[in-house]
Order: structure tokens, then C-alpha cells, then sequence
């Protein structure tokens, strides 16, 4: 038979804990002893989990009751243990101070095996309640820290918006499949398949992690979506999922950002022999987003003529060149400084299309 | 029962049993008539109430109430668990004593009555032991 429960009998009298241990087992509690306060700290600290119950005499040597109470209450892993002080009937003021200290009930000796059951039985429903609301508050604990680590994973691969989409309430609907209004911004760099084909691996792979990292700060610092890596190539849009009224602006901001770290990195690969430009493609239009792709590898993104046209404005751009779309351009009309290209002839588009370099913003 | 205010005898009244034999009956009957585990209680409170008498003893002859006080309380709470009344009384009446902080003069006698009362409850308690009853 599992036992109800177990309980701490503490008294220095051998006699009064053969009673109560007695007593205990016939109510199906097993009992452990300990002949005084600073015993029955110890163990209860050894493993605060083990006990349901705790029977407390008042008067012992070493740490007596109160002292005993008072320390199983200042302790976190022993506060909610119930304990019931066992003391002489003569002793009611004693009892008042340990309810005070956070005592549970109490008991009077001789003790009596009806009144001892039921004091018992009220603890351990109590303590049964309270151990379910800690292993509840536990489960939720792990459960949150699962998915903040989820979390702290996802954004390592994915942008922080979309991790934190994923991870919200609405994101299942905003996956499945929406239409916005978005800014795409496309970058990459002029003349790196030619430096792609000259440099060793290892030198190809540190001038794109530099690119990248000013790339990826950029995009962080003005709230971009980075929707994905290509070799030289990116694709970052505005506007989704989290809501951007300036998303245009914003775009541009980031541009002019990258295109001026850019200069300082372009200087430093000059000197030891690379020629590389940046070049940067941004329209505004409606798009589809969300999950993109297979069971096994989604991505979260775009589609829509909005990303085809911001791709080829990207090719187009000349090094340092910045190219807004003619809608982009209204759209932030007095606060960026532009200069007309002219129309542009784009591959897959059947009309030319104007755009504008961005010179600065106001 | 008449109550008598003898100066000698404020709480340890002779009215006041060596051994009340009901005490050890209901205790039986609590733990489903096992005569041995009352047996066992009885062993363990004259080992252990041996120990406390000479604690009592010590006490007294150091002048120290507050020493007085843990085993006279204890032997008050064990020796009323079986049945031994008179000796509960008298050891209720030290710790009173030892709680008051200091020890009139007639503790002496009253230390002298606490030894004849746990004479004559071992004494009856072993009888109780050897003679079967319940």
C-alpha cells in the first residue's frame, strides 16, 4: 500500500513520537523523527519534497518549536509545508503564537486518534492542492522556457519578426497566407562573380561574412524582415509582419545606411586588390506572404510583382546606386533626394519603367 | 472530589491516581487493542522518564529553574500519555517552578515527592506490564 503521505513527527519525547508515529501509520502516513528543531531542519532540507506534514512540539532543546516555525517559514522550499504544532492543553497561549508564525492547526496532547485524523486530513488536501499549483506552475514554467528557447533558435535562422510571429497568437493565420502592402528592398554587390572567381574560398568567405554583418545590422537598426541570403544577394522587405506606416522611408533609410558602411568596407577590400559595388533595387506594391515552400523547409515570404520589380531595379543598379521605384518615390516625395535614370528597359516587364536614384534624405 | 488548599499540596492532590488504568485502556483501544505497542510506550517512558528525573535532580541542585523546565514538562506530557497522574502533577508543578524563573524553598520537598511519585508509577506500571491486564 503507497502511503497517504508522509510526515515529520518532531518531539524530544520518545514516548509522544511512539504515539503519534503510531497514530500516523494507522491513518496510513508513514513517519520519519527528530528529536528537536535543528533535526528536523535538516531534514527537511535535505528533501523539502519528501514531507506532507509536519507534527511540531513546541518546548525542545536545541531549536525549539518556534524557532523551528519560524525558520521552515522564511525558507521557500519548506513555506508551504503545514505543519501542526502538538502542544499541552495549558499551552494555549504558545498555540496563538505559533498560528501567528504560520502554524497550520494544532493538536493537544494526550492526542486524541479522531481529532489527530482529521487536522491531518484537512493538511494533506491542502498540501495535495498546493503541490498540483506548483507542479502546474512548474509544467508552465518549462513550457515557457521551451519556447523562449525556441525562440532565441528561430531567430538565429529566421528574422527576429517572423521568430516572433511564429510564436504568437495570430501567427498561424499570418502564415497561412495574407495580402499587404510591402517595401522590397533588394541588395547586391557589382562585380562579385568576377571577384568570386578570382579569390581563394576562405578570402571569398570573409569579405561576405563582413558584407553580411553590416548587411544584417542595417536591416535590424531600421526593422527590415530579411527574407532571405543568396551569396551576395538580399532580400528584405518593410511593413510585415510587423506593421511600418513608413515602410518606404525605412527602406531608404536602410539603404543609405548600407551604401555608407558599404563605402568603408569597399575601401579596405580596394587595398588589397577587390572591386566591388553595392547596388540596391526598392519598390513598393501588394504582395502574398507567409509560408513558403515544403513540409521540411519552409520559408516565410513574399510574392508578388512588388519583389520581381525590386530585384530587377537591384540589377540595373549601377555601383552605389540606390533605384526607387516610380510608386516609391511618391511615397516618400520631400523627404529623399532623388535623381531621375530615366525609363528602364526590365527584363520579364513589358513596359520600360521609370526610377530615380537615391541621392540623400532631407 | 473535595478540593483541599493544604499548603503542601496545591496540585498533587493524594485523590489524584499513581496510575489511572483508563488512560492505558483508551491508548490500547486507539491502536486496536495491541497490548504490546502499549507495552513498548510504557518501556520506553521508564527509560526515558529515568533520565528526566535525574535531569529534574541536576537542575534543582544547580539552583537553575530554567534548566528545570524541559524535562519537567517533558515528564508531565509523557508520564499523563500512560496513565501516571500523580507524577504528572508534580512534574507540571516544577515546571511552574522553573517557568517562574526561581526556585522556592520547599522544591526541595517538592523534588523529594516528584522521586516518591516516579517510584511508585514504575512500580504500578510493571505490575500492569506483568500482570496481563488490560
Amino acid at each position: 500500500m503507497t502511503a497517504r503521505g508522509v510526515a515529520l513527527v518532531v518531539d524530544d519525547s520518545r514516548v509522544n513520537r511512539l504515539v503519534l508515529v503510531r497514530h500516523l501509520a494507522g491513518l496510513g502516513l508513514e513517519a520519519m523523527e527528530a528529536e528537536n528543531g535543528a533535526e528536523a531542519l535538516e531534514l527537511l532540507r535535505a528533501t523539502p519534497s519528501a514531507f506532507d506534514l509536519v507534527l511540531l512540539d513546541v518546548l525542545m532543546p536545541e531549536l525549539d518549536g518556534y524557532e523551528t516555525l519560524a525558520a521552515m517559514k522564511a525558507d521557500d522550499g519548506l513555506r508551504h509545508v503545514p505543519v501542526l504544532v502538538v502542544s499541552g492543553v495549558e499551552e494555549l497561549d504558545s498555540v496563538v503564537r505559533c498560528i501567528e508564525l504560520g502554524a497550520t492547526d494544532y493538536l493537544t496532547k494526550p492526542i486524541n486518534p479522531r481529532i489527530l485524523e482529521a487536522r491531518i486530513g484537512a493538511s494533506l488536501a491542502a498540501k495535495h492542492l498546493r503541490d498540483l499549483e506548483l507542479e502546474y506552475l512548474e509544467q508552465q514554467r518549462l513550457l515557457t522556457e521551451t519556447i523562449e528557447r525556441q525562440k532565441t533558435e528561430l531567430s538565429r535562422f529566421l528574422s527576429p519578426q517572423v521568430a516572433r510571429l511564429i510564436s504568437s497568437p495570430e501567427g498561424e493565420q499570418m502564415l497561412a497566407g495574407h495580402r499587404r502592402q510591402i517595401t522590397v528592398a533588394f541588395c547586391d554587390l557589382r562585380g562579385f562573380t568576377s571577384f568570386a572567381e578570382q579569390a581563394d574560398p576562405e578570402e571569398l568567405l570573409g569579405v561576405l561574412g563582413e558584407y553580411h554583418r553590416m548587411i544584417g545590422d542595417a536591416i535590424v537598426e531600421h526593422g527590415g524582415t530579411l527574407e532571405h541570403f543568396a551569396g551576395d544577394g538580399v532580400m528584405v522587405f518593410f511593413n510585415d509582419p510587423v506593421p511600418q506606416d513608413d515602410h518606404v522611408e525605412r527602406a531608404v533609410r536602410m539603404a543609405i545606411t548600407m551604401r555608407e558602411r558599404f563605402a568603408v568596407l569597399s575601401d579596405a577590400w580596394h587595398k588589397r586588390g577587390y572591386e566591388l559595388g553595392f547596388g540596391v533595387g526598392i519598390a513598393v506594391g501588394y504582395a502574398t506572404l507567409g509560408r513558403i515552400g515544403f513540409e521540411g523547409r519552409y520559408d516565410y515570404g513574399a510574392i508578388g510583382n512588388v519583389v520581381i520589380l525590386a530585384s530587377r531595379l537591384s540589377s540595373q543598379a549601377g555601383p552605389n546606386q540606390i533605384l526607387l521605384s516610380q510608386r516609391a518615390i511618391a511615397m516618400v516625395e520631400g523627404m529623399v533626394e532623388v535623381e531621375s535614370v530615366g525609363e528602364l528597359t526590365l527584363k520579364g516587364m513589358s513596359r520600360p519603367v521609370a526610377a530615380s536614384n537615391v541621392v540623400g534624405v532631407h | 472530589m473535595t478540593v483541599r488548599y493544604e499548603r503542601d499540596e496545591p496540585v498533587s492532590e493524594p485523590e489524584t491516581p499513581i496510575l489511572d488504568e483508563t488512560v492505558l485502556a483508551d491508548l490500547g483501544a486507539s491502536v486496536n487493542d495491541d497490548r504490546s505497542f502499549v507495552v513498548e510506550l510504557i518501556e520506553a517512558f521508564l527509560s526515558d522518564g529515568a533520565q528526566q528525573v535525574t535531569a529534574i535532580d541536576a537542575a534543582h541542585a544547580a539552583g537553575d529553574a530554567e534548566a528545570l523546565v524541559r524535562p519537567a514538562h517533558t515528564l508531565k506530557s509523557s508520564s499523563a500519555t500512560v496513565g501516571a497522574m500523580r507524577l504528572s502533577a508534580t512534574a507540571r508543578d516544577l515546571e511552574m517552578r522553573g517557568r517562574s524563573g526561581a526556585l522556592p524553598d520547599d522544591t526541595a520537598a517538592r523534588v523529594e515527592r516528584l522521586h516518591a511519585d516516579w517510584n511508585a508509577s514504575s512500580e504500578a506500571l510493571r505490575t500492569w506490564v506483568s500482570g496481563g491486564e488490560r
